[in-house]
Formats: structure tokens, sequence, C-alpha cells
């Protein structure tokens, strides 16, 4: 249980439609009293993947038994058709004629993302709206990034790769700061995938705390609650889906700068 | 090959060492990153996202068993379903146009060997009209010539017997003028000469 100190599961309400009660009263005090911040604790977080990766898997499950029919007729099954053919050729087309070896992954990033991003339309707290958590699915995917030059050029050309064009001589020193600088642009990878999806959710969720603390409303005891950051929702719906396409989408681009080497 | 062996040993030390100057210059670069964020007021929990890192890692064989593999078998095997369809329609399709190609063959040679068939009756229908019409034309005049040839048998009769009746009027005529029988062989040939004579002349 002392990982589940230090925060309150009442934050976890429906930040979209919950009319007065403790949501009010969050939207109004919360921040004030807590620093501006929602953060649960260990457990709780675990918890909540657990419950997206359940949704997942329960999707997938419904989705997977309409497989066997010649011509898919559940709608999840339809809708799992188009999402595995959108990936399939955003991979083709970006990373190459080798790219659908690397769908199961894309398909993890997209389904995760996107899923806790439909999460946190209706919940205080989602995994995307966490920076470490997001860390977490960045360094997966550079790992995986790494440990597939790695495979392709072997250690020496993937490294190798790093320090440019050949130079002899003196301009040896220039070929080491060309490694320097690509070894810290690789690192800073990882800045660009956590912190972009971090900013985007967090933000959204931020903007929405703001607007629903304006319609706050104050009738002698009894509090009533507007909430305005409804409004945002077609434009959080799409930040979902933009930010699953922007992440898998740059996974697929840095995929394929370290493998296009092996189609020649 | 000691030089080959020699240098494979060489450049697996460099790349160790260029791979392990790379880790470590990633770790100073994500210290630099944690600790840039700690000035910005964000804070990173390196075992949370070492446990999101776990979870994904678990996620992708899910995924991977659950979403990719048997989805793409059954695409896969959907779009070989179709192809084999298209391929029998495009067969059936090739078939059916050789089928009506030897159709139309087999109907123009129909057409033409009845077309044959009837010039060939019409030639014989002709041959046989001529022929009937020739056999009816000899036969008609086979007819008219027995005809006319009867007919001058009986006129020739006829004029014979006239004549003998002539004659034969003609002595009784005179026999009642002259009042004696003159039905002697010598009269009537007198009379038969007369009247041979008269109808020389005539």
């Amino acid at each position: 249980m002392d990982l589940l100190q230090g925060w309150n599961p009442g934050t976890i309400l429906p930040n979209l439609l919950a009319w007065g009660g403790g949501a009010a009263e969050e939207a109004a005090h919360g921040a004030a009293e807590h620093g501006g911040k929602h953060e649960p604790g260990f457990g709780w977080k675990m918890l909540v993947v657990a419950i997206i990766i359940g949704l997942i898997m329960g999707l997938l499950t419904v989705a997977r038994s309409g497989y066997k029919e010649r011509v898919f007729k559940n709608p999840i099954t339809q809708c799992a058709e188009q999402l595995f053919l959108f990936l399939q050729q955003l991979a083709l087309g970006i990373i190459g004629k080798h790219g659908r070896k690397y769908l199961p992954m894309v398909a993890t990033y997209w389904l995760f993302i996107f899923v806790s991003c439909i999460f946190g339309l209706f919940f205080d707290w989602t995994p995307t709206a966490d920076l470490s958590l997001n860390l977490g699915l960045a360094i997966t995917a550079i790992a995986y990034v790494q440990w597939e030059g790695i495979r392709t050029n072997g250690i020496a050309g993937h490294f190798g790769h790093f320090a440019g064009p050949k130079l002899g001589g003196i301009m040896v020193i220039v070929s080491g700061m060309i490694f320097l600088i690509e070894i810290i642009s690789e690192a800073m990878k990882l800045l660009s995938l956590s912190l972009r999806l971090y900013g985007n959710i967090h933000g959204g969720h931020e903007v929405l705390l703001n607007l629903n603390q304006l319609g706050a409303l104050n009738f002698g005891p009894h509090e009533a609650y507007i909430p305005l950051g409804g409004l945002l929702l077609p434009i959080k719906l799409l930040t979902c889906l933009v930010q699953a396409l922007v992440f898998t989408l740059l996974f697929c681009v840095y995929i394929g700068l370290v493998t296009s080497h092996e189609e020649h | 090959m000691a030089n080959h062996e020699a240098e494979a040993k060489s450049g697996n030390l460099a790349a160790s060492l260029i791979g392990g100057l790379a880790v470590i210059g990633a770790g100073i670069a994500i210290q630099g990153f944690v600790e840039t964020l700690k000035l910005g007021d964000l804070t990173i929990n390196i075992g949370q996202s070492l446990s999101m890192a776990g979870v994904v890692i678990l996620l992708f064989p899910v995924v991977k068993l659950f979403f990719t593999d048997p989805l793409g078998a059954a695409i896969h095997e959907r779009n070989s379903q179709l192809e084999a369809t298209f391929t029998d329609a495009e067969n059936l399709r090739t078939e059916m146009q050789k089928m009506r190609s030897d159709y139309e063959t087999k109907l123009t040679a129909a057409e033409s060997k009845a077309r044959e068939e009837i010039q060939t009756a019409i030639k014989d229908a002709q041959a046989l009209r001529q022929t009937i019409m020739s056999e009816a034309t000899e036969r008609a005049d086979e007819l008219v010539k027995k005809a006319q040839a009867e007919i001058e048998s009986e006129k020739a009769k006829l004029i014979v017997e006239l004549r003998t009746k002539v004659v034969d009027l003609s002595l009784a005529a005179a026999e009642k003028v002259i009042g004696e029988n003159m039905d002697t062989e010598k009269n009537r040939r007198l009379v038969q000469d007369f009247i041979n004579n008269v109808e020389v002349a005539r």
C-alpha cells in the first residue's frame, strides 16, 4: 500500500463530464493544494497501465474472433484490419521492403499510446501524460533501434556511421567530434520521443483543467461544475491519433535510418 | 591467414572500444537530459521508466500473438483466395472465349456447308428441271408428230374414200343420164383418171 501513498484515487474521475462533488472541488482547489500536480503513486500508475493493457488485450481478443471469416463482419475486426493495413503501409513506406518485420513493434507503440490517450480523455491521469513512463516507451524504442542497427551493420559498422565519412590525419579529431555529436543526437531522441508525447498529452490535461475551473459555480452549500473542457474533446481525440502516429512514424524513421543498408 | 586473424581481432577490439565509448557518451547525454529536466521542474523516475520499458517488452509478444501475426495470416490467406478466385475466373473466361471461338468457327463452317449444299441442291434441281423440260419437249414433239401423221393418214384415207365416193356418184349420175350400167372397170378408171387430172390441175 506504500506504493499508493501520496495520491488520492478520487482524482481518477472523469474530468470532462464530472458535475459537483469531489471533482469540482479538485478542479477548483486541487491545483493550489498539490502545486498544480496530480501525481499518482507507482502502484496506481501500474494499475492504470494494467487496465490499459487489459483493454488492448480485450479489444485484440474480440478482433481475433473474427479473423476466421472470409469477409470480416465484426466491426472491431474491421477496425483492426484497417489499423493493420495502415501501419503496414506506414512501415513499408518509411522503412522499406523489409519494414513488415517491424510491424509488431510499431503496432505495440501505436496501440499503447492511442488507448492510453483515449483513456486520458475520461480520466485525470494517463501513462502518456507521465514523463517517466513516456521515457520508458522511448528507451525501448531507441534500444530496439540500436539493436537492429547493430544486428544489421555489426557493432563497428553501426557505430562507425556515427563518425561520418572516413577522414585521415589530423581530421580524425573532426571525426571524433562528429561521433560525439551523433551519440548525443541519438540520446536526445529519447527526449524527442518522450517529451513531445508528455507535453502534448499533459498540456492538453492542463488546458482542460483550467477550462473546467472557469466553469466552477457556487450555489450556496451546493457546488456545480460546467465541464467547459468538454469542448476540447474533438481536438483531444485528434491529438490521440496524431500523437500515436507521430511516435510510430518517428520510430519507423529511426529504424529506416539504421537498416536502410540492408537492402543494398 | 595470420594477418587476417590479427586484423579481425584488432577490428573487434576497436568495435568494442567504440561501443563502450558510445554507451558512456549516451549515459552522459541522458544524465545531462535528466538534469536539464530538473531545471525545468520536471522530474524523472528512472525506476518507473524501466518498469514501463518492461511493460512494453511484455506487451510486444502479446500484440504479435494476438494482432499482427494472426491478422497478417488471415489477410494473406484472404488475398491468396482472392488471387485464386481471380485466376479461376480468368481461366474460365479464357476457356469461355475459346469455346465461343470454336462455336463461331463451327457455326461458320456449318453455314458454309449449308450454303454449299443449298447451291448443290439448286444446281441439281436446275439440272433436273432442264432434263424434265427437254424430255417433255421431246415427248410433246413426238406427240405432235404422231398426231400430224395420224391426221395425214386420216386425211389421205378420207381423200381416197372421197374420191371413191365421187367416182361412184359420178358414175351413178352418168348412168342415170344415159340409162346404162356404166359400172365397168374401164369407166371407173376413166373417171378416176379424170379426177386425178383435176386434182393435179388444181
